[in-house]
């Protein structure tokens, strides 16, 4: 990143919409750690339009088309405004505001949205509005803060709850506005798929969900997967985008559905984003084990390996009690690791399905119990058969076992039967309860099915 | 996409600020975060080949021989009190 007119020249001299997005970029660079003050103070308000046209056509430039050059020069006419505000609270002016960066940020997102919307702007250029997009939640997110932290000296504390929620996000709101018409601008477009706005649409979606999860309307983003679904004929395949924006979008695809409890579906979405992610991005791997893990319990009840989690120190310390516990089939250890990690888990939205892995604790109990029972009295020439016929007795008393009941504390056979069938109804056992003679009679081939025996 | 290999080559001057720049104000908890490049080639992502496999993922056996005669002690043990408290 060079200064903003080296980076828009070279983005339009080679064509390349990053190079043009850099111009864009409000923040300085290494290279250039004054990047945004001395784009600021090479003009001023009155002369700004003026200088810009010089700047950005005429010295070295490429040549663009007049309406064009005048489209660009209002972009960055109010990029410069922007800048201006930035630069204030660098320098820790009294009249700065995250507030006012917003709203200077906004009227830069709102021009170019209009220059996509009379097709001035070529598709090319759409990182644009990747990088404008961006900032706008960021500079949007900022002001939130900012204003809340005000209304708290300002304001009596007891002022209803209601409006304070809402007001705290003021700003956010606007910006999903804004973002949500940039995600409309490139799934309607028209143009050939080589020129369409239309390879916008994964990354300006993720901007959105971003959003939406941080003002906690998750169902707004199903409505933008149902406006996506209903263009899908129209949309190039999945592979042809880049990978970062693939994977971003599938994340948040399996985060959507498995707040909906659609396991199965989640547990899609998130193996395409964790096979597809980048093998250093070591957070966003993390973040997307954190559903799949749970998600993987659900479905397929198998455990993520030691290896996986050693990997992730901080899913280490979530999971790795309560799988030693499902694994062990000790219940009240499980119960003890669930009312542990409760808080986390709530606020992660794990919990409920990582309820879920009592079940399994309870299967691997009683399978213990099947193991435990050895083998039929072997026939001739016979492969050997495990005892399939088992007293309820058992595994009452394996349940005595996984509780950690004590001498005095009675096992009752119906509340072990009631767990039995439970356990047959899910599909967790495969086998039947003959009540009259006590036993639980299990099936021949796949007793405890997925587990080998 | 018609500039398909100029995204990918020119990727960085819109990457740098992001990996340079992290007011810790914006980092959120759960936020996935931006890629340091926008595509790159398959063999580094997760699961290079199309073959992969992801058997290091997840636990593959419940058995665990060690701990399996121990419990067929204790269930022993156990038995005899369920059958003592009938």
């Amino acid at each position: 990143m060079e200064s903003v007119f080296d980076d828009f020249k070279e983005g339009q001299r080679l064509g390349s919409g990053p190079y043009l997005a850099a111009a864009l970029t409000p923040v300085a660079s290494p290279r250039c750690p004054s990047r945004l003050q001395s784009f600021y103070y090479f003009s001023n308000a009155a002369h700004i339009s003026q200088d810009l046209r010089h700047s950005l056509f005429h010295i070295g430039g490429v040549k663009i088309p007049k309406q064009e050059q005048t489209w660009w020069t209002d972009v960055f006419t109010a990029y410069w405004k922007a800048v201006g505000e930035i630069v204030r609270i660098e320098e820790r002016s009294s009249r700065a505001s995250w507030a006012k960066v917003f709203d200077a940020w906004k009227e830069v997102a709102n021009i170019l949205n209009r220059a996509y919307s009379s097709s001035i702007f070529q598709a090319w250029t759409i990182p644009c509005l990747y990088v404008v997009g961006k900032y706008l939640r960021v500079f949007a997110i900022k002001a939130d803060t900012e204003l809340s932290s005000q209304d708290d000296v300002g304001f009596d504390r007891f002022q209803e709850d209601v409006t304070a929620e809402f007001d705290k996000s003021a700003k956010l709101e606007e910006a999903a506005r804004v973002i949500n018409r940039m995600f409309t601008l490139c799934l309607t477009d028209r143009a050939p798929i080589d020129e369409s706005r239309k390879w916008g649409i994964y990354n300006t979606i993720n901007l959105l969900f971003k959003t939406y999860f941080k003002l906690n309307s998750v169902g707004l983003s199903k409505s933008l997967l149902r406006a996506l679904d209903a263009s899908s004929a129209d949309l190039p395949d999945l592979e042809s985008y880049p990978k970062s924006h693939i994977v971003t979008f599938k994340y948040y695809v399996g985060v959507i559905h498995f707040l909906d409890e659609n396991y199965t579906e989640a547990e899609e979405h998130l193996t395409y984003a964790w096979k597809l992610c980048h093998r250093n991005a070591m957070r966003n791997k993390e973040l997307i084990l954190m559903y799949l893990v749970p998600c993987h319990i659900v479905t397929t009840h198998t455990l993520p390996s030691k290896h996986l989690l050693a990997q992730f120190p901080r899913l280490e310390k979530l999971f790795r009690p309560l799988c030693n516990c499902i694994r062990k089939g000790d219940l009240v250890g499980f119960d003890a690791a669930m009312s542990a990690g409760e808080e986390e888990f709530v606020k992660r939205r794990i919990y409920l399905p990582l309820e879920r892995g009592r079940d399994i604790a309870l299967r691997n109990l009683f399978r213990k119990v099947f193991i435990a029972g050895g083998f039929e009295e072997p026939k001739e020439g016979q492969p050997p058969i495990r005892r399939t016929r088992i007293p309820v007795g058992e595994f009452a008393a394996a349940l005595r076992i996984g509780t950690h009941a004590d001498a005095k504390s009675r096992v009752d056979i119906d509340e072990v039967e009631c767990l039995l069938s439970n356990l047959i109804y899910k599909g967790l056992m495969k086998g039947y309860i003959a009540r009259e003679r006590g036993m639980v009679v299990l099936s021949k081939g796949g007793a405890f099915p997925g587990t080998g025996v | 996409m018609s500039n398909t290999s100029q995204t990918q080559t020119k990727a960085e001057p819109t990457q740098q600020p992001q990996q340079e720049q992290k007011p810790p104000v914006l980092e959120e908890d759960d936020e996935f975060e931006d890629f340091p490049v926008e595509d790159w080639p398959q063999e580094e992502s997760e699961q290079a080949g199309a073959n992969g496999t992801e058997n290091h993922l997840w636990e593959e056996s419940w058995d665990d021989d060690d701990a399996a005669e121990d419990f067929s002690k204790q269930l022993k043990e156990e038995l005899k009190k369920v059958e003592a408290s009938h």
